[in-house]
């Protein structure tokens, strides 16, 4: 039912106007924009109270390829780290110390520096039961927080949309890049993603076109829903794609309900709605700190832009690759570490001239920290557990959690054992930071880990 | 299972299905020839291409270059400064950029003008499955010769190319098989031929990857040569247990063991009918299509030949059910409005943005595919493209990005140049008889039938009657308009 009543809201939302009739497209376009914005922000306020002005927002901060760990958060005293690690282990001036026992990589002079303001956790070694060490399944796992021999449909924040944001504001997860990630698969599929707010929109070429094109993208032209409300991202309730015969296959892959045409329908609507939304905040708010030039600044930046203008979104999903470091990890991850420190201190400083600092936490992830000895390549592989970054002024600060064991006789196939299981941090994220069960979203109950 | 359509079920709209899907659609006159055929020849005609001439060039580049590289080696270690050593390197990369778009280029043009589509159309499937990027790869020559192997392998025996494609130099370099020792067995290739080419999760264990690993050491690459060498000296001569077979085994008996599982076949026949169908095939359908897999000795050509004849590849929930990748949308697009591919910067620009960049795949997975393709982001850019495309303008805003990343006078330089490159664009006069310009209803059900091989809502058709309706002198650029906004639609992402 649920579903259903989301579906009438974002028809109503492009067809009914003020003026009390069809938006058809002989209403001119910016009438139609104005009429249609306004129309969303007044069914926020009704479905979505948590959403707006006031709320907490959720940054997550991927740090794609598989982070070693062991060299971020460094446990610089222990023999057991420089034996295991001759050329990779990191000497007195590769280092920023936290105490006699544990440092930063060197490069993390950003991270340090929130970490003396009290802004900044370190979860130290976290992971999951039977780790995997495929880059893929692995960050499957991480993306829809199932177990590691259950293979989950939706991400952990497509259900966390699906149970605690009932509104048809598409915009309540946006993604900074061209793909949805995993962790927004939804049941109800919302969701926005970018990469450049001047390119967000339809371009026409000349008069009348725009006008078409709003009527060629209505609802009504896709097929008929279903019995029991729309199903697009649905698999068969047989389980054919859960694993067995075809394992490989990512649950996002295959179209197996539904048309895809009723699928891209909705995503056209999506597209309509936010992309007036999006180009008119990012022209009008400016950034008002100094940022590194990189990628992932600049998804920070326009996360930081967004949040600014009052975007209805809680939750922001960005990313940062190169992390595989199998071979000459020490210059990779050096300048891996360096972008991720400063951008994230850029973005802090900025939320707070904006005045919203209290209102983000950024959290971050990687699929696996790497093994606790390196490889013959000047790199490492795949490993396990990791730390896991959290930021805010709302936060605990500090080391969280105790540094995982690196005696030979503590490891498990040569990797350190997580302390912490990841879902138990999602788990506090979820209740003490988004305010929501989170025991219907992480599918059975994880006691939440204290991070607020 | 895996019945012959029937005769009487071929016409005009199975034709042009089997066209989309073997290759990349075509013009309504394409299609009909088709359709007049029988069902079977039809099929020969795309997949027995082997006597079809294709004349295409290789680029002059594309050979054997250990001289190149040893000698990029050796100035950079000769380099007098650290200033010196940059501008070689830089010379270097730029020479590589601009023989990896002039690769990108060469196959587009395949795809799009060459005279086996569903040739080309393997090649793609092989590629992202054995998904390999430049990004790691760094070597044009490379890269165009793995192109190379899918092309000639593309219906050949699965255990042959699966042998071919591991011992492929740029696979080699991809999944650092190359670097893989006794002492120090690399286990990537060996996770990933059964994880992600050949078995897929949960048909192995970690052990059988820690063992394949050694199995397969040896394996490696000649910089000499710039081909595949085994290097007995490296190789692990120990006993090995893997996939429950025990030996001293070698690379060569860990592929033999690996297709002999019958989850290889399975694997590989739901992958490849998910690429030609848009769906999963359910279990029955599947333990089918690898029974026909391995009735013909693996050999792809005659399982693909079933495929295409089964009435299940013709069914309602397959027929205008697939979401087109990147490369089926332009190429597609190209191939109905018979008008020319955009400059190869323009069209490379376009699939990146668009989210399957080739010769870069996002990872060793390969693209997800699907509705995946379909996000907020990508779609819009679709219907912006589709301008570019049919008017044959420059594509507003991501050239002029692509331009801002080189930076500076040289991205000035490429903006103006880009700004007078001929974009091709659609003719108008070759796509339409007079007579059909004359009146907007029966333009409109002429473009549909040509993009579509069906129809719009109604709903729809008013949408660019009315439009077509309110020019009062009507241009070919109104015209081409209403061909944009025709692609502007979900219907046109379908295929």
């Amino acid at each position: 039912m649920k579903n259903e009543i989301t579906l009438q809201t974002r028809r109503e939302f492009l067809r009914t106007t003020v003026l009390g009739s069809a938006l058809s497209w002989t209403v001119p376009a910016f009438l139609a924009d104005t009429f249609s914005a306004l129309q969303a922000r007044a069914a926020d306020s009704a479905t979505q109270i948590n959403t707006g002005k006031d709320s907490t927002i959720l940054v997550v901060l991927q740090m794609a390829g598989g982070n070693d760990g062991i060299n971020t958060i460094v446990p610089y005293s222990s023999d057991d780290y420089h034996r295991a690690r001759p050329n990779l282990g990191l000497k007195q001036n590769q280092i920023i110390p936290v105490n006699d026992d544990i440092a930063f990589h060197g490069s993390l002079a950003g991270f340090k520096s929130l970490y003396d303001g009290g802004h900044l956790g370190v979860i130290q070694g976290v992971g999951y039961p039977n780790p995997n060490r495929s880059h893929f399944r692995s960050t499957e796992i991480w993306q829809t927080a199932s177990d590691s021999d259950r293979v989950e449909k939706y991400g952990w924040l497509g259900r966390y949309f699906d149970n605690a944001c009932s509104g048809a504001d598409p915009t309540v997860g946006v993604t900074i890049g061209s793909q949805l990630p995993e962790a927004f698969f939804a049941r109800m599929p919302k969701g926005i993603c970018f990469n450049n707010p001047q390119d967000y929109r339809f371009m026409p070429a000349g008069p009348g076109s725009e006008e078409s094109f709003r009527k060629l993208n209505e609802l009504e032209n896709s097929s008929p829903l279903p019995d029991g409300g729309p199903a697009m991202m649905d698999t068969p309730s047989d389980g054919s794609n859960s694993g067995g015969s075809i394992g490989a296959l990512p649950a996002g892959m295959p179209m197996t309900g539904g048309r895809a045409i009723d699928f891209i329908t909705r995503t056209a609507l999506d597209a309509q709605m936010s992309s007036d939304q999006v180009r008119g905040i990012a022209a009008r708010v400016q950034n008002q700190a100094v940022y590194p030039f990189s990628p992932l600044a600049n998804s920070l930046k326009l996360v930081a832009r967004l949040i600014g203008g009052g975007m209805a979104t809680r939750v922001y999903y960005v990313s940062q690759g190169g992390y595989d470091t199998h071979t000459n990890q020490i210059s990779s991850q050096q300048r891996l570490l360096k972008d991720l420190g400063d951008s994230t201190k850029a973005f802090v400083d900025d939320m707070r001239a904006q005045g919203n600092l209290s209102r983000v936490l950024i959290m971050t992830f990687s699929e696996f920290g790497r093994r606790v000895s390196e490889n013959a390549n000047g790199g490492t592989d795949h490993g396990a557990a990791a730390p896991m970054f959290v930021v805010g002024d709302r936060i605990k600060a500090g080391l969280l959690g105790r540094y995982p064991s690196l005696a030979p006789s503590d490891l498990f196939e040569g990797d350190i054992r997580y302390n912490v299981d990841f879902r138990n941090v999602y788990a506090g994220i979820l209740e003490n930071w988004l305010k929501t069960p989170s025991a219907p979203i992480l599918g059975r109950s994880f006691d939440p880990f204290q991070i607020v | 299972m895996l019945k012959p359509l029937s005769s009487d079920k071929w016409n005009y709209e199975m034709a042009a299905h089997l066209l989309n899907r073997a290759g990349f659609g075509g013009t309504p006159d394409q299609i009909g020839r088709l359709a007049d055929m029988s069902h079977d020849a039809a099929i020969a005609s795309l997949i027995d291409y082997e006597s079809i001439p294709d004349p295409t060039l290789n680029p002059d580049w594309a050979h054997p270059n250990p001289d190149e590289v040893r000698q990029l080696r050796e100035a950079i270690k000769a380099a007098a400064t650290p200033e010196e050593k940059r501008q070689i390197q830089q010379a270097s990369d730029k020479l590589e950029q601009q023989r990896m778009l002039e690769l990108r280029g060469w196959w587009m043009q395949r795809m799009a003008r060459g005279p086996r589509p569903f040739q080309e159309k393997m090649v793609l499937f092989w590629h992202g499955h054995f998904a390999t990027s430049v990004e790691k790869v760094r070597n044009p020559y490379y890269m165009w010769r793995q192109n190379e192997l899918f092309r000639r392998l593309a219906t050949s025996n699965w255990e042959f190319l699966l042998r071919e494609t591991g011992q492929d130099p740029a696979m080699l370099i991809w999944l650092d098989q190359a670097q893989s020792r006794k002492q120090h067995p690399n286990e990537n290739f060996a996770r990933e031929v059964m994880e992600l080419f050949a078995l897929g999760e949960g048909h192995y264990t970690e052990h059988d990857v820690t063992e394949g690993a050694r199995a397969l050491t040896g394996w490696s690459l000649d910089p000499q040569t710039q081909q595949f060498i085994y290097r007995p000296f490296i190789h692990d001569n120990g006993q090995k247990t893997f996939l429950g077979v025990t030996g001293n085994l070698n690379g060569d008996d860990v592929i033999a063991i690996i297709v002999r599982q019958p989850q290889a076949a399975r694997f590989i026949t739901a992958k490849l009918w998910n690429y030609f169908s848009g769906q999963v095939p359910d279990d029955a359908l599947n333990d089918a299509l690898a029974a026909e897999l391995r009735a013909h000795d693996n050999q792809f050509k005659p399982f693909l030949r079933t495929l295409f004849r089964c009435e299940e590849f013709y069914g309602g929930d397959i027929v205008r059910n697939q979401v087109k990748s990147p490369v089926q949308w332009l190429i597609g697009s190209v191939r109905m409005l018979e008008s020319d591919l955009p400059p190869t910067l323009i069209s490379w620009g376009m699939l990146r943005q668009l989210g399957q960049d080739l010769f870069a795949p996002p990872n060793v997975k390969g693209w997800d595919g699907g509705i995946t393709w379909i996000t907020t982001n990508t779609l819009l850019a679709r219907y912006n493209d589709a301008q570019s495309l049919v008017q044959g303008t420059l594509p507003p805003l991501h050239a002029a990005d692509l331009a801002r990343k080189q930076g500076g006078a040289n991205g000035q330089r490429l903006e103006r140049a880009m700004k007078r490159m001929r974009m091709g664009g659609v003719n108008v006069e070759k796509i339409l008889t007079p007579d059909e310009r004359q009146d907007n209803a029966i333009l409109i059900s002429s473009l549909q039938h040509r993009l579509f091989q069906g129809s719009l809502s109604l709903n729809q058709q008013e949408a660019i009657q009315q439009f077509l309706d309110s020019k009062t002198k009507m241009s070919d650029a109104d015209i081409t308009e209403a061909i944009r906004l025709m692609m502007s639609t979900p219907d046109y992402q379908v295929t």
